[in-house]
């Protein structure tokens, strides 16, 4: 196969959208087949991308129409398989959300696959301005999304939250490349870092600058400490398949670009930024904390959680020149590890409050278990994985970043993310409490384990507790070591030439 | 003589401009006028940048930003208006409901 092979699953997720916008014109199909033709787009998308994964390779595919911007190695295909995942998985848990009296049509399908267009080029470009391109394919799409029902006013609002700050980021991303193209004459990852070298005796201070305006905007989509206030409105305000969208794979897609650029170019400036970074941490998991401990609304919990999250996943970023590889990997595990609990959180509580407009709160669960056994069940596995208790994918995901960082040794990050880590087993086992410990139910009206939906997040709470005690259980099965081995591999594709 | 520096300290004042008003200003389409000027600095910027090394990806650069900032104001045009509909002002002081 030719190179063409490299580019199928962006193609099959770029035609598929443009299909599904001509497709939704026509008013005869209905909204679920047009969220099912979308499905066999993803699913195509993912089964192409799914045939290079775990093979060591780095190609630039068409070399003489996209002069290299567009990269294809072990590494995108590895995010790109998370990316695929997330859509999929948001499609699926939306199936009964996703109904035309709630306003939407199938346009809606058409904007989440331009966007996850969008994340999967932003992982592949090798070049500063693809990758704002890229970006804001992403983000355009995702504010519409927000925005998509009109006839209520607060998504409406969030959406324009998130685009007004959203482009003011995007600008900051675009000031940094200038200036880094001004410093060393090249935009493409790889020929900055050469360039960079104290050797070629360059004065580098405007590259510092732009670099840090970069990393800005990087700590702003990932909504690490000064730039936070934004995610609990927007989560909150946007429809609850949407956050769960968000929340996981967005992150992931800009985690993966800012990933690449530091390994690949930063490695030098990146010294420069320990104390600040340093700060950050700190003050991400402190202020991150203190908001979810002050919510009382269970999606506005989880938008907070998420900020503790991004806390985490910042320390073994900055341990990343020092234990390159491991950092690295120990990144995407969590990654995946977060995806897939926050997916199953958000994905359960957008089920269980599909059926009516309630906002869900901590009172609205006590009693729970006792009309919904299951669904408390799933809800508990998902909570214990967030909070990183062992027998999930959290607890593995959390052990490899705190020892990395304590092996790098950034003692004072770890102690800080461990002390997180215990006050947040206070908001999610509060959760857990008040569904078992309560003799009368509140919710009544919840709709049973029926459909799609459900038996998609009980395969999310199967892979989450699979992830935690597979491979020392289960013998002659695919273990979740195979994960973190592909990951190292991806971290060693970055440097083939 | 006009040399590099000049044209990047135009990109940083027009910058510094744009960056006041999206935190000073209270009026949305304004608002929307302040991101435009960011990206349009930006324009400068890449374009004096492209002719100081006589490579021309810069100014190539310039114009799918230009692309991009339409783009990005028919998504913010369209919610403006919507917003418009619903609550009979443009001003950000409106858009407080989410607190809390």
């Amino acid at each position: 196969m030719g190179d063409i092979s490299y580019l199928l699953p962006l193609l099959f997720v770029g035609v598929g959208a443009v299909v599904l916008m001509l497709l939704s014109y026509t008013k005869s199909l209905s909204i679920s087949s047009i969220a099912k033709i979308a499905l066999g787009f993803l699913v195509l998308a993912f089964i192409s991308n799914v045939y290079y994964f775990g093979e060591l390779h780095k190609v630039y595919p068409y070399e003489n129409v996209f002069f290299g911007m567009i990269v294809s190695d072990t590494y995108s295909v590895y995010f790109n398989s998370i990316l695929l995942v997330g859509a999929i998985a948001t499609i699926l848990i939306g199936w009964d959300y996703f109904r035309p009296d709630r306003r939407f049509t199938g346009e809606f399908f058409s904007l989440l696959l331009f966007s996850t267009f969008g994340m999967m080029l932003l992982v592949q470009s090798a070049e500063l301005l693809s990758a704002f391109i890229a970006l804001e394919i992403a983000s355009l799409s995702l504010y519409v999304m927000i925005g998509f029902q009109t006839d209520n006013i607060r998504r409406v609002e969030a959406s324009y939250r998130y685009l007004v700050l959203g482009s003011l980021s995007g600008v900051l991303f675009l000031f940094g490349t200038a200036l880094i193209y001004a410093s060393t004459k090249t935009t493409f990852l790889g020929n900055i870092g050469v360039e960079l070298l104290p050797q070629t005796g360059k004065d580098i201070s405007l590259a510092i600058g732009g670099a840090t305006l970069i990393l800005i905007t990087f700590l702003f989509k990932i909504s690490a400490f000064p730039f936070q206030n934004w995610t609990i409105d927007v989560y909150d305000g946007s429809p609850l398949p949407v956050s769960a969208y968000m929340a996981s794979t967005f992150k992931v897609a800009v985690f993966a670009f800012m990933l690449r650029f530091v390994a690949m170019d930063l490695g030098y400036i990146k010294d420069y930024w320990d104390g600040l970074l340093m700060g950050v941490i700190i003050l991400t998991l402190a202020y991150g904390t203190f908001l979810a401990l002050a919510q009382n609304n269970l999606k506005r919990m989880l938008a907070s959680s998420s900020i503790v999250h991004t806390g985490y996943l910042l320390i073994a970023f900055v341990s990343i020149d020092i234990i390159g590889e491991s950092a690295s990997s120990s990144i995407i595990y969590y990654l995946i590890a977060y995806f897939l609990s926050a997916m199953g959180a958000f994905g359960l509580i957008s089920y269980i409050s599909s059926s009516d407009k309630l906002r869900l709160t901590y009172e609205d669960f006590k009693g729970f278990s006792h009309v919904r056994p299951y669904m408390s069940a799933m809800l508990s596995i998902f909570m214990l994985s967030l909070a990183g208790l062992p027998g999930t994918i959290g607890f593995i995901g959390k052990f490899y970043i705190f020892s990395g960082a304590i092996e790098a040794g950034y003692t004072v990050l770890a102690t800080s993310a461990i002390l997180a880590t215990f006050i947040s087993i206070y908001y999610y086992f509060k959760l857990i409490a008040l569904m078992y410990f309560y003799p009368s139910p509140i919710l009544s009206n919840v709709p049973p384990l029926k459909g799609l939906p459900p038996i998609f997040i009980g395969f999310i709470a199967i892979a989450v507790l699979w992830g935690g005690i597979g491979n020392t259980f289960i013998a002659f099965f695919p273990s979740i070591d195979f994960l973190i081995d592909v990951a190292k591999l991806s971290h060693r594709s970055l440097f083939l030439q | 003589m006009i040399g590099l520096e000049h044209y990047l300290v135009l990109t940083g004042i027009l910058f510094s401009i744009g960056i006041v008003g999206v935190i000073r200003r209270t009026n949305l389409l304004m608002l929307f006028f302040s991101t435009e000027i960011l990206l349009n600095a930006v324009n400068i910027g890449f374009a004096a940048v492209s002719k100081y090394y006589g490579d021309l990806n810069g100014q190539i650069f310039s114009f799918f930003i230009i692309a991009i900032a339409a783009s990005e104001v028919a998504v913010g045009l369209g919610l403006l208006v919507l917003w418009y509909k619903k609550e009979g002002t443009i001003d950000l002081t409106s858009l407080q409901m989410m607190k809390g």
